[in-house]
């Protein structure tokens, strides 16, 4: 009975969804206007244009809108085919078909077959930023004009997962830029827009594909991939770095979206009718490692210590200038993989009394306890200088070590001379338990020594055959990192994004999509 | 004038080599290399390892220095580590832009700055002499970065008249280019402004004081033809010194202004090339940036003797 209804509740809801369906498309194409030109900013260089062979954002921004994966993430990070029409994985896990979507073409107007797709798995390989991706498959084969077999080394549950990580995506590219040196392909992809002129330091500009083929399998865009709609004629990404400057064009009407504004800027506009604010609270993870391979933090009691004695409320509020959510699980709250309350009565606890007592029982003697961070990135330099005061009311001796970021990521590398390490983590949190505990395992984990308990749990995790499983090895992941306190939690960071306020179909993500948006009048 | 030049010319090699050298050893005593950038903050140390040894960053300090030098007589500044191109295409495609604010930033500071010295020496003592002086006096002691966002601000937002930033080359539109460079210029113009009006000020006080110009006034000159033409052509000589160092520091000083103004120009070459640690731009576009300097003072020499033939006469 209960199935019955049910089925009813499911086949009214899914009429009434078709009514509506049925009439949306006249009203939706009479707001969606064609044409126009629209202006993106962002502070940095993209490093590259060649999308598989960098992990930087900036470049990302640019890519993601020009470049497409067979696999892809959809909105609750969930890997959808985007280039393929699906993949068969045999039973034992050691072969993958996927199957190509046809008559998709590369701006160079030729038809994607699976010896491009061969050609670019073959380069991501030799490469790509995360080439190491590929590792657990052995051989790819062409097995059809649209037809590509994967043969694993042995069964990898994740490698779906992993494969799909737009980290530094493994686009698809023509099978005559194959054999390209890094940062030398011809730039072309599938996507919605192409690439038109690149001046460094200067803008990217892109222009809408005419024979890009939307995959009709979705109702609209679904994270990086579904049907993808590209409504402007071109999309210019400008570079500015100085966030002033950014703030005055935005507000002049010289451009239209600002990839990121600070929050003071953003509480300016707030009132201001032509500007609009998007937040997005799930932007990264703001931590800080340990190195337990030095004194003092290579004494677990003072590690415990120093967690409970930081107050996270203020430091991440300060260090985010507000844009935060407290958070002490490892995972945002909406993962599938929220493993709850483990660890929560350790986060945010400001506890002083606690800490010096935990200090006295670690035999702790006001050995120096020096934190690196870097002023590149606001978030690390003013975190370090919360943490250190409060640090020193609990009788620790915090001292503070600034550089810039390429001499903070080379002093970090080095075994000894540093204690703590503030280091936001944006991508890793985004792509799951796996992403970020591997950072935490392996030959040389973030906190410098490894944890053999940790080690065992990671490979537990990658075996793990369904979501259900590996959740239950996370649970054991985070009790393991409340108890060995080898990195500290500080808060969820978010990002705040502005657009002029006739930019029409933005919604903040990982990166600007810009197809599906356009601008009105 | 040839053996002068070639002099000049030879002496600006010791100049360029200590330049690089000193850049070389700069960035060697620096921390941190490319392959942070490149490897991210997830790399291991053995795939940091392997970046390195890709890169040659590996290779003793001596060896880089003699393989770049070798290079160097050859003609070839190297390639970068993270642009995709050479340092040459690199410094090439940005010295336009670099070139033309430094260049517009120079003709503001010496019209405006040099009248202004007029000014306040013809009318010396009176109020427009203090306005003038006073005038100069904020405008080398305001700081260009804050100057700059507070252009932006007025012209850009609130007035509406100009861009906020951008650059459009001269090439494909020469008003485009004239409203992108007008703010940037003008900003990087305002501290030298101050210096040569001052200069220009106390120069003109001295000649204007001679016997020759009291003798030129008996003769019932008329004031213009006086000050132009006999005054301000025998006080031009230490305003030429200050026009070329002016140059130098203008030079310098576009660094922050194509920050601020998001003009894609050298400096921000370099400084996002030191951010990210890309050593064969940083040396290649130091080595280019000298040169540039070198030939502004070697310029600056011989405009000497075009003002003063006893220049001329010592060559």
């Amino acid at each position: 009975m209960h199935h019955r209804v049910t089925a009813l509740i499911r086949l009214i809801a899914v009429s009434g969804v078709a009514t509506v369906a049925a009439m949306a498309p006249a009203g939706a194409a009479l707001a969606q206007q064609m044409g126009g030109e629209l202006i993106v900013v962002q502070g940095s260089n993209p490093p590259s244009l060649d999308a598989m062979n960098t992990s930087s954002g900036a470049s990302r921004n640019i890519n993601m809108n020009v470049y497409e994966t067979l696999y892809g993430f959809n909105e609750n990070v969930e890997p959808i085919p985007i280039l393929a029409e699906g993949v068969d994985i045999s039973e034992d896990g050691l072969t993958y078909v996927f199957t190509l979507r046809q008559g998709v073409k590369f701006h160079n107007g030729d038809e994607m077959m699976a010896s491009d797709v061969k050609a670019s798995m073959e380069r991501y390989r030799k490469v790509g930023a995360t080439g190491t991706l590929l590792e657990p498959v052995a051989n790819i084969e062409v097995t059809g004009d649209y037809e590509v077999t994967f043969t694993m080394k042995a069964p990898t549950p994740t490698f779906l997962e992993a494969f799909s990580s737009p980290r530094a995506p493994a686009v698809i590219i023509p099978e005559e830029d194959g054999a390209a040196e890094p940062g030398k392909t011809s730039l072309v992809g599938t996507g919605p827009y192409k690439i038109t002129e690149y001046v460094p330091d200067s803008h990217v500009t892109i222009e809408k594909f005419a024979d890009y083929s939307q995959d009709m399998d979705h109702e609209g865009m679904d994270g990086f991939g579904g049907k993808k709609t590209a409504y402007l004629d071109t999309v210019t990404f400008r570079i500015i770095p100085e966030p002033g400057a950014q703030v005055a064009a935005l507000e002049a009407g010289e451009v239209h979206i600002l990839e990121a504004i600070p929050a003071p800027a953003a509480r300016r506009l707030e009132g201001n009718a032509d500007i609009e604010i998007q937040e997005n609270l799930q932007w990264a993870f703001g931590t800080l490692i340990l190195n337990v391979n030095e004194a003092p933090t290579d004494n677990v009691k003072f590690r415990e210590a120093v967690q409970v004695a930081l107050n996270m409320e203020e430091i991440v509020g300060i260090a985010a200038e507000g844009v935060f959510e407290l958070n002490h699980g490892w995972t945002y709250p909406n993962s599938i993989y929220n493993v709850g309350d483990i660890g929560a009565n350790y986060y945010n606890q400001g506890d002083v009394e606690r800490a010096k007592a935990l200090l006295a029982e670690a035999g702790y003697n006001g050995e120096e306890f020096s934190i690196l961070t870097d002023n590149s990135i606001p978030f690390h330099g003013r975190s370090a200088v919360v943490i250190a005061e409060q640090l020193k009311a609990a009788g620790i001796n915090a001292v503070i070590n600034q550089v810039d970021w390429p001499t903070a990521l080379n002093l970090r590398m080095q075994d000894t001379g540093w204690n703590g390490w503030t280091l936001t983590m944006g991508i890793e949190p985004y792509l799951g338990p796996a992403a970020i505990v591997s950072t935490l395992t392996g030959a040389r984990p973030h906190f410098v020594k490894n944890d053999p308990v940790l080690d065992g749990l990671y490979q537990e995790l990658i075996a793990g055959a369904t979501p259900e499983a590996r959740k239950e090895t996370f649970a054991k992941i985070q009790e393991q990192l409340y108890t060995y306190f080898g990195i500290i939690k500080l808060g969820d960071t978010g990002q705040l994004q502005a657009t002029r306020s006739n930019v029409k179909g933005f919604k903040t993500f990982r990166f600007p999509r810009v197809y599906d948006v356009w601008l009105e009048n | 004038m040839a053996l002068f030049l070639v002099r000049r010319l030879l002496s600006a090699i010791p100049v360029l080599l200590v330049v690089s050298l000193m850049t070389f050893l700069i960035m060697w005593l620096v921390p941190g290399d490319v392959s942070a950038e490149i490897g991210g903050t997830d790399a291991t140390a053995e795939q940091i390892a392997q970046i390195r040894a890709q890169l040659g960053i590996d290779r003793p300090i001596l060896e880089r220095a003699l393989s770049w030098y070798g290079n160097l007589f050859q003609g070839d500044l190297g390639y970068s580590y993270l642009l995709g191109r050479s340092v040459v295409d690199a410094v090439l495609e940005r010295l336009p832009v670099t070139l033309s604010l430094t260049a517009l930033a120079l003709v503001f500071a010496t019209i405006i700055g040099t009248l202004l010295g007029i000014l306040a020496a013809v009318r010396h003592n009176s109020w427009l002499d203090q306005t003038a002086m006073v005038a100069a006096l904020v405008g080398l002691s305001i700081p260009d970065f804050w100057f700059g966002i507070v252009l932006i601000i007025l012209f850009g937002v609130s007035l509406g008249w100009l861009p906020t930033g951008g650059f459009v080359p001269i090439t494909e539109d020469v008003w485009g280019w004239a409203r992108t460079m007008a703010l940037p210029a003008f900003t990087l113009a305002i501290t030298q402004m101050g210096v040569i009006a001052r200069m220009t000020r106390s120069s003109m006080l001295d000649v204007l004081n001679q016997d020759y110009i009291r003798t030129a006034r008996a003769k019932g000159m008329r004031g213009p033809t006086v000050i132009f033409k006999h005054a301000l052509r025998n006080a031009m000589v230490p305003i030429i010194t200050v026009v070329g160092v002016t140059t130098g520091v203008l030079l310098s000083g576009a660094v922050v202004i194509e920050q601020v103004f998001s003009l894609p120009g050298v400096g921000r070459l370099i400084i996002g090339s030191i951010q990210r640690r890309d050593f064969p731009v940083i040396q290649g576009g130091l080595l280019v940036t000298a040169c540039v300097f070198v030939f502004v003072n070697i310029v600056v020499d011989m405009l000497y003797g075009v003002f003063d033939p006893r220049v001329r006469d010592d060559r």
